[in-house]
């Protein structure tokens, strides 16, 4: 058991420059997106923001990136991505949600949640940041304020 | 088992340290996750600890991708045991799956363990959840044929996990799915359709058995998107199986099953309403039969959840409703065959600068759901049977009308107004007796000040006619940074008649976060559900101690 956890630390720490995996998923339009085909405008900053319907945290995270996403825009040449990880319980959910509430990104639609395992995300909100097909930053959990933070790391990418 | 594992962790690290030269050797990626509780005796709750008080729950999984090949592993630890709730067949430390998989641009061949979901899962789902201790992986092989992008083809075959093991059902599929409006190049609207067969092969050791050893369900689904307006329907059918009422196999109750979804919505920016309609009829499907009505989901083949809203307050995770797909005739007085009913959702954004949107906007949601049993003429014995109508709405199971106003007054503080009035036919869904009538409110608010800091309050109370009463809840949650929060809540079941089941279920725990870790630490008494502190949810079994959870990934 020991060496278990030694080991993930020795790789958990030194490990950086990840790439999205080889996944296609649908967006709320309907339409088939390809993780690896699909984001890779040379300089551009994706940031891929997993929620969840059910989970408060993440609802207040995107609000916030919402209403500081133009701003954001101005500076940076970059997109949000929100990934539901909603099963078929809450999916039906997601698309009158993200349209009740205004949000503008680009939302895809994780059902089964091939993305959030492949990635070995174990709770949402959890946010993946990719430049030039490389994850360059991650930050799990949000709390109030976590939004401000990840802008100055963007700027820093 | 444990060398085996250390050796393939050892291999997979080498190929990782390969990847600092300039040269492709592939990359691995992959997570850790350990989930510690040191259960304590606890008067107050007249619970004592089990006789392991340690008990751990630890997933590693690797992956390594080279071009267009990836493997996989994944190892579990349960040491020195499962923490408690959790399926017996999860013990000591073990590989729990591994895979090997092709992906090209058509085709994707996959060997060892795989997860799968035709459609809505009605037919067929295999998923993790750790936290409910549900993994459902088929081993066995899976084909996707894409030979245009409007068109994809599955074919897989393979036996469920069930703990470190397989079941002994085997389980065939086959799914396509067909962009018909990308096949005529239609650009209006997007229409698409789904086929599907899963069979499940199960040796029975009944004796002259009336029923096919081979069940098989087929299912359709179309789904349509025009503009703002969409609806997508599916219909399942079960083929004729032997009921099963408490792991035993009835030779002489045979029955099909069948499913039945519809769902339509608007939504155009600030709007959107959704509705579903649902109607299941003996659509219970496990990879080996007797295995129906286990309390740790497993070898279940199809995914039917409870279609209602999943709430986030704590309170109005007390009366939650369980999806009924069964058949189940307990008693003269509870027949069941299955369930009927649906859910409304609505959104709306009153905006800025409007009557009812102030200076930055109110958000509303409205939601409510109803679901009945299904109406028919039911025969307790002699022979034991049922029939029942297409449309038939018989006994009431559950309902919950709720609405929620979510105001964001300024930059520093945020408000969340809560309604939820909820029936909860106990008496149908729990197979017990008792129904239960319930109001809840709650207020919650957050306060940001200094840059990163802010407070979240939350207060809520339900009423409730019957059952275990009224209940009061509070937390109150830090966050010092965006790498520390700490957090305090009490529900408190004051209006219990049993005085001395008039109990506090009180925590208080930290969370530390960086980058892609987090750890937490929570000391206190847990009723079970759905908590949601420090930025993230999960579901958690009643229980009392002190616990230590750890997720990283990399």
């Amino acid at each position: 058991m020991k060496n278990l956890y030694l080991l993930t630390l020795l790789i958990g720490f030194n490990l950086a420059a990840q790439e999205l995996p080889n996944l296609s998923l649908l967006n709320i339009e309907g339409k088939s997106v390809s993780l690896k085909n699909d984001f890779t405008e040379t300089d551009k900053i994706y940031v891929f923001s997993f929620w969840a319907t059910w989970c408060g945290p993440c609802i207040n995270e995107l609000e916030e990136m919402n209403e500081l996403q133009e701003e954001w825009k101005k500076n940076l040449n970059l997109e949000i991505i929100a990934v539901s990880i909603d099963d078929s319980r809450t999916q039906k959910r997601v698309k009158p949600l993200v349209k009740g509430k205004e949000w503008d990104y680009n939302v895809l639609l994780d059902t089964n949640q091939d993305f959030k395992r492949a990635m070995a995300i174990v709770n949402p909100p959890y946010t993946i940041v990719v430049k030039n097909g490389k994850i360059l930053y991650v930050q799990n959990g949000y709390v109030p304020g976590s939004e401000k933070e990840l802008y100055e790391k963007l700027k820093t990418l | 088992m444990k060398n085996k594992v250390t050796a393939l962790l050892i291999l997979l690290s080498t190929a990782f340290y390969a990847q600092e030269e300039k040269k492709d050797y592939g990359h691995v990626s992959g997570g850790f996750e350990s989930n510690s509780q040191w259960y304590l005796n606890d008067k107050g709750m007249h619970t004592t600890h089990p006789e392991d008080p340690f008990r751990s729950n630890n997933y590693l999984f690797l992956n390594y991708n080279y071009k267009k090949w990836t493997a996989g592993i994944q190892g579990e630890s349960y040491e020195p045991n499962a923490l408690l709730n959790y399926n017996p067949e999860y013990k000591k430390t073990n590989v729990s799956t591994y895979f090997l998989q092709y992906k090209s641009e058509k085709l994707e061949v996959t060997a060892g363990y795989f997860y799968e979901q035709f459609g809505s899962g009605l037919a067929l789902r295999s998923w993790e959840d750790r936290a409910l201790g549900i993994n459902n992986a088929l081993r066995g092989g899976r084909i996707v044929y894409s030979p245009v992008s409007y068109l994809s083809f599955t074919g897989l075959y393979g036996q469920q996990k069930s703990g470190f093991k397989v079941s002994d059902g085997k389980i065939f599929g086959f799914n396509s799915e067909i962009g018909i409006s990308d096949m005529f190049k239609i650009e209006s609207s997007d229409v698409t359709l789904g086929l599907s067969y899963v069979g499940r092969d199960e040796k029975t050791a009944v004796a002259d058995p009336n029923f096919s050893q081979l069940t098989n369900v087929y299912s359709g689904r179309l789904n349509f998107t025009h503009n703002a307006f969409y609806f997508s329907t599916e219909f399942d059918y079960k083929s004729e199986d032997a009921i099963v009422e408490v792991q035993k196999i009835e030779n002489d109750f045979i029955k099909p099953g069948s499913a039945f979804l519809f769902n339509i919505g608007y939504s155009k920016k600030g709007f959107g309403i959704d509705g579903t309609f649902r109607r299941l009829e003996n659509m219970n499907f496990f990879s080996e039969r007797t295995a129906k009505g286990n309390l740790y989901n497993d070898k279940i083949i199809n995914f039917i959840p409870s279609l209602t809203k999943q709430h986030h307050n704590s309170l109005a995770n007390i009366y939650v409703y369980q999806a009924q797909p069964g058949v189940s005739l307990p008693d003269e007085t509870i027949m069941k065959s299955g369930e009927i009913g649906g859910q409304v959702d609505f959104f709306y954004n009153f905006k800025k600068e409007s009557a009812l949107g102030g200076k930055t906007g109110t958000k509303v949601s409205f939601n409510m759901s109803n679901w009945y049993g299904l109406d028919g003429k039911y025969s307790f014995a002699d022979p034991r049977d049922y029939q029942t109508d297409f449309l038939a709405f018989g006994q009431k199971y559950f309902s919950d009308y709720n609405i929620e106003i979510d105001k964001k007054i300024n930059d520093k503080w945020h408000t969340i107004f809560t309604y939820i009035n909820q029936y909860y036919n106990k008496k149908f869904v729990e197979e017990t007796s008792g129904l239960v009538k319930t109001n809840i409110v709650s207020a919650e608010t957050t306060y940001r000040f200094m840059e990163d800091k802010s407070v979240r309050l939350l207060a809520e109370h339900l009423w409730a006619d019957s059952d275990k009463k009224n209940w009061a809840a509070s937390t109150l949650e830090f966050n010092a940074n965006k790498q520390w929060s700490f957090y305090c809540s009490d529900l408190y079941n004051y209006g219990n008649d049993d005085v001395s089941k008039r109990k506090h279920y009180y925590n208080v725990g930290t969370a530390f976060r960086r980058n892609a870790t987090r750890v937490s630490l929570n000391y206190g008494r847990q009723r079970g559900g759905l908590l949601c502190v420090g930025g993230v949810c999960r579901f958690v079994p009643e229980s009392t101690g002190l616990s230590l959870s750890l997720n990283t990934s990399f």
